[in-house]
């Protein structure tokens, strides 16, 4: 009975389900197949609806070559896929674990047995884990308790993925994207994956426009970030269109590991022309803090943040006046804990000094240094002097955008020229 | 000029080498597809000269030419179910495999360290086949308080089995011979009497 139930879709078709009532002979593969069908399913055509009330059918089920007609008729769709597979659909009400083949059931089975046996782990390193919790030690112990428990813990949620990771539901379920985030193996899945390709993307970004020495030492970033200006998705270091660029972006910040955190955002644009030293200098064109983040919370948007708890610099439309080459705006995410920390503290927005509300000649470094912040996601984009530059620096009342920047014309060093003899 | 018709191709299309269908063989479309940038950055280099326009590079040309081949099988091709059967499978053989690997090799490790533990048993004990918690237990005295000789007793027949010189010249004859305590290294005592 099991195997019948498990049967493949079309061989029932062919077969019909109970032997009892089996009225029709066993007849040829094609021939078969239809009639079958048709007391089979018995729905999908008996007898031609009235011509006031069309049936509705499905193009995923229809299987005759009747229903077929009538459903280009009466509601100009034509059938998906072939007739073979629509049987299939039809009938198919067998989940994906319990398709009937025989290998795949065995390894089902001593994929399920070794599942057990992760469990099982899992509990007693939980015990093991409250065990030591418990223990009294003396002073001199109490560092290398901690440094135990945490490669316990560690160890634990190890053995969280190990215990998911080779099931087949799991791995679908991931790839059609509706992973949970609050589980650790959707968190760990979707981790690799964008290490496996758009991390090394932005490492190369950041690397190559010299992000990484510029505005900041060293990040090694462990959230990945996507920017979209107005709907629009921003590849890492694209160029912006100026006048897209004039509101503030919407930063999809995806956390890999468990828990709520508050981050603080900076957007540092590190090419800001200085006549006056021949060089360049940085402007922070936004900074916000208290901005809480969570594997499932992941959007900010950077105009609807919260004025006197957590934005410190509104938004500055990017620009780079006429004549200068593009500049990079870099988004840093922050962390709100130091180095050894691990949970997040709040600032107190209102008593950051004034010297780290000013946008030119904001300093990252010295302000990640101060507010002992520990940078874990960067982002970037550029932007040029384009069409729209003037109009967003008129509307935002930045001075200079009439200003046009000339390369300072290096005059030849003067060199005789030497008789026609030697050229030739 | 309105009724006359467009000159017919097939001759064209049947002969001429320049002329070629445009529907592609399915293994090219994806390069096809690859040729034309759509993204703001590349990650490769385009090969352009002056003048002659875009090169194909030459790895790709040789991947065209490789997959295009009549004699390629054609892919492994699996619907979506399917392949996650296949990696279902796939992943329970792996981990499997795994599982007898960690096995053979903690079987191998158990013996590695019988082998040492007993390897030190041989290398504690005298002459007489006794260790010192052995002598201690029976009560047999310290072998430095009967001879001189004792140092020299304990593991020497282990000691002589572990000897590698001699090994690059044609190992020693020695070594195909299990250490034994008989006969006697003196010969036979002559001059025993009761």
């Amino acid at each position: 009975m099991a195997f019948e139930m498990r049967a493949r879709p079309l061989a029932k078709c062919i077969k019909c389900t109970s032997h009892r009532s089996l009225t029709l002979p066993i007849r040829s593969f094609t021939s078969a197949a239809r009639l079958a069908l048709d007391v089979d399913t018995g729905a999908t055509e008996t007898q031609a609806p009235p011509p006031s009330t069309p049936k509705k059918r499905d193009p995923n089920t229809v299987t005759t070559a009747h229903g077929e007609r009538q459903l280009l008729r009466n509601q100009r769709l034509m059938p998906i896929g072939s007739r073979r597979r629509r049987a299939a659909m039809q009938q198919s009400g067998l989940p994906f674990s319990e398709l009937p083949y025989q290998c795949f059931q065995e390894a089902r089975e001593y994929l399920r047995e070794d599942r057990a046996e992760k469990l099982e782990a899992i509990r007693i390193e939980r015990e093991r884990i409250e065990k030591l919790k418990q223990a009294k030690v003396s002073e001199t112990e109490q560092s290398r308790k901690e440094i135990r428990l945490q490669s316990m813990q560690r160890q634990l949620e190890e053995l969280k993925i190990l215990a998911d990771i080779n099931d087949p539901l799991v791995k679908k379920t991931f790839e059609d994207g509706k992973g949970d985030m609050n589980k650790p193996i959707y968190r760990y899945l979707a981790d690799r994956k964008w290490r496996s390709y758009k991390r090394r993307v932005l490492i190369q970004r950041i690397t190559q426009m010299n992000v990484v020495p510029d505005v900041l030492p060293s990040i090694e970033p462990v959230v990945s970030t996507s920017l979209s200006f107005a709907g629009r998705k921003v590849a890492h270091g694209e160029f912006v269109d100026s006048l897209i660029s004039a509101q503030a972006p919407k930063l999809n910040i995806q956390c890999y590991d468990k828990g709520k955190r508050l981050v603080t955002i900076a957007v540092i644009n590190p090419d800001v022309p200085d006549v006056s030293k021949d060089g360049f200098g940085y402007r922070c064109h936004f900074l916000a803090c208290n901005i809480e983040i969570s594997p499932t919370d992941t959007q900010v948007n950077l105009s609807k943040l919260v004025e006197d708890k957590q934005v410190v610099l509104p938004w500055l439309p990017a620009y780079a006046q006429k004549g200068l080459p593009y500049q990079r705006m870099s988004v840093v995410i922050l962390n709100q804990s130091g180095p050894g920390e691990t949970e997040t503290r709040p600032i107190d927005v209102t008593t950051i000094q004034a010297s780290d509300k000013k946008r030119d000649g904001f300093i990252l470094r010295s302000f990640v240094n101060r507010m002992k912040l520990t940078p874990v996601g960067v982002d970037l984009f550029r932007t040029k002097w384009d069409d729209g530059t003037a109009e967003v620096m008129q509307n935002a009342g930045i001075p200079g955008w009439d200003v046009e920047f000339r390369a300072k014309r290096i005059e030849p060093l003067p060199y005789q020229r030497k008789d026609g003899e030697r050229y030739r | 000029m309105a009724g006359m018709k467009a000159p017919s191709t097939a001759l064209l299309r049947a002969f001429s080498p320049l002329w070629r269908p445009q529907a592609l063989p399915w293994t090219a479309r994806g390069c096809v597809l690859q040729q034309q940038q759509a993204a703001p950055f590349s990650s490769t280099q385009r090969m352009e000269k002056k003048g002659r326009g875009a090169k194909t590079d030459m790895r790709i040309t040789l991947i065209r030419y490789h997959l295009q081949h009549p004699l390629t099988p054609r892919p492994l091709r699996f619907s979506r179910t399917r392949a996650l059967r296949h990696w279902t499978i796939h992943r329970a053989w792996r981990l499997y495999q795994r599982k007898l690997a960690e096995k053979r090799t903690l079987e191998l490790e158990r013996q590695y360290n019988s082998m040492a533990e007993a390897c030190e048993a041989l290398r504690l004990i005298d002459s007489n086949g006794l260790n010192a918690q052995d002598r201690e237990r029976l009560g047999v005295p310290e072998p430095e308080m009967t001879g001189a000789k004792s140092d020299k007793d304990t593991g020497r027949l282990y000691r002589i089995a572990m000897r590698k010189d001699g090994i690059f010249n044609g190992a020693p004859i020695e070594y195909a011979k299990i250490q034994t305590e008989t006969p006697s290294k003196d010969g036979w005592n002559h001059g025993w009497t009761k």
